[in-house]
């Protein structure tokens, strides 16, 4: 069985990806929904441009382990922000919220504060966010 | 109309764990008793690109004022890693009052007749949380996966324009399962054409005395009409269920397909943690084996 675990490290997990905000480039988040998949995840991908409230029923209703939230429109805070306080706001503040797209170094943290469990860019291996969501939702 | 509103938190997480329930658990959990008021449950089911998610979406807002209706879509699950993308919701949410329907992703696991494992236990938990219908979109079908048959009531099969010769509607299979054919995407040319061929296959065929005979309609997702023709008959499908008192025997073949998917299930479970020297031993010997294990509840 060890064998089948780390080949599929997000084996029974359900990850929505989400677009929230106006910017209409989702191939990171493709890119990142197919890497999920192909690490044994569920994915859920919402398609561009729904609001925080949308993306949070949409988490709740699918019973989601995770949501990871696609952002280039530089908006990441705001719209970070007001997810974290939808899901609250659904009695569903323990599901982890990921955050990708092009964040400044500077506002990393900052959405770590607000309770993002990790930011990830695209520099980043696609191999280190899979690693990372296994260890973040072990 | 419901007694108390519905926790779509609760049910979320219910049906995530219900999803990812082994063979094991479902053999310890209690049988759950038939409830009274079990929802109706619709079956939209075709090709792959036939518009089932998009025609889901339209009839799910058609027929959910004075309801509570739920969607349950599934999607297929790569033999490979095990993951899917389920991406049906997609072309709902963009419908305008679609947030006030619950609609939920499904995976197809190791299923490969068009459901996903543990949809029985599903449809069931739906039941529980209270609801009056229940919309199933298979994953994208061709000509045998019609398991849907058993656990839907009323089941339909959207077909597209021009997208067979007529002997494919000859064929055994999926064809001889529906209660409804629509012809989607009717403003396609060859629709009205390939309308009549299936009407004038459908009348060839045999058919029991007081037996339900397929209708067929023309559908457009532009045209609200043809939403509503689709709606009226699936209540008047509905209607003739209740009136043959047919509703007893889906029941009882429904509980037919749950032991045997269980079994199935297990089987597979079973054979593949072998290692290779136990199929050197004779096929007697395997087959024992194998069933003492299948039969084992932990």
């Amino acid at each position: 069985m060890n064998e089948i675990k780390t080949q599929r490290p997000l084996a029974g997990k359900r990850i929505l990806v989400g677009k929230p905000g106006l910017d209409g480039h989702d191939i990171g988040a493709k890119i990142v929904a197919l890497t999920l998949r192909d690490a044994g995840a569920e994915v859920i991908y919402t398609g561009l441009r729904r609001t925080p409230q949308q993306i949070a029923q949409v988490a709740v209703d699918e019973g989601v382990d995770a949501v990871g939230l696609s952002i280039l429109s530089g908006s990441h805070k705001e719209l970070v922000a007001d997810v974290l306080a939808q899901l609250r706001a659904l009695t569903a503040g323990n599901i982890k919220v990921f955050v990708g797209g092009t964040i400044p170094r500077a506002d990393q943290a900052l959405l770590r504060e607000m309770g993002v469990a990790a930011v990830f860019t695209a520099d980043m291996p696609l191999d280190v966010v899979v690693a990372e969501l296994a260890h973040q939702l072990s | 109309m419901n007694s108390k509103p519905l926790d779509r938190h609760a049910l979320g997480q219910a049906l995530t764990r219900l999803a990812n329930a082994s063979t094991s658990d479902l053999m310890r959990s209690p049988q759950r008793t038939l409830a009274l008021s079990a929802a109706r449950r619709i079956g939209l089911t075709g090709a792959p690109g036939a518009g089932k998610s998009t025609l889901a979406g339209y009839l799910a807002l058609h027929r959910a004022p004075g309801r509570r209706l739920g969607i349950l879509a599934i999607d297929p699950s790569s033999p490979r890693s095990g993951g899917a993308i389920l991406g049906d919701r997609i072309r709902m949410d963009e419908l305008k009052g679609v947030s006030q329907l619950y609609i939920r992703s499904i995976g197809s696991r190791s299923a490969s007749d068009g459901l996903s494992d543990n949809l029985p236990e599903m449809l069931d938990l739906m039941d529980e949380f209270e609801f009056n219908e229940v919309l199933l979109e298979t994953v994208g079908v061709g000509q045998v996966e019609y398991a849907a048959r058993v656990q839907v009531d009323t089941l339909v099969l959207l077909l597209l324009p021009e997208s067979g010769d007529v002997v494919q509607a000859m064929k055994a299979g999926i064809m001889e399962m529906a209660d409804i054919f629509v012809i989607n995407k009717a403003d396609l040319p060859g629709a009205q054409k390939m309308a009549s061929d299936i009407k004038r296959i459908s009348s060839l065929a045999r058919h029991d005395e007081g037996s339900w005979r397929p209708s067929v309609l023309l559908a457009s997702s532009s045209k609200p009409e043809s939403i509503a023709a689709l709606s009226e008959e699936i209540d008047r499908h509905q209607a003739w269920l209740d009136l043959n008192d047919r509703r007893k025997v889906l029941r009882q073949q429904r509980a037919r397909y749950r032991l045997r998917r269980l079994i199935e299930r297990r089987a597979g479970e079973v054979i593949a943690r072998q290692d290779p020297s136990f199929f050197e031993a004779p096929m007697v010997q395997q087959l024992d084996l194998a069933l003492q294990q299948i039969g084992r509840k932990s």
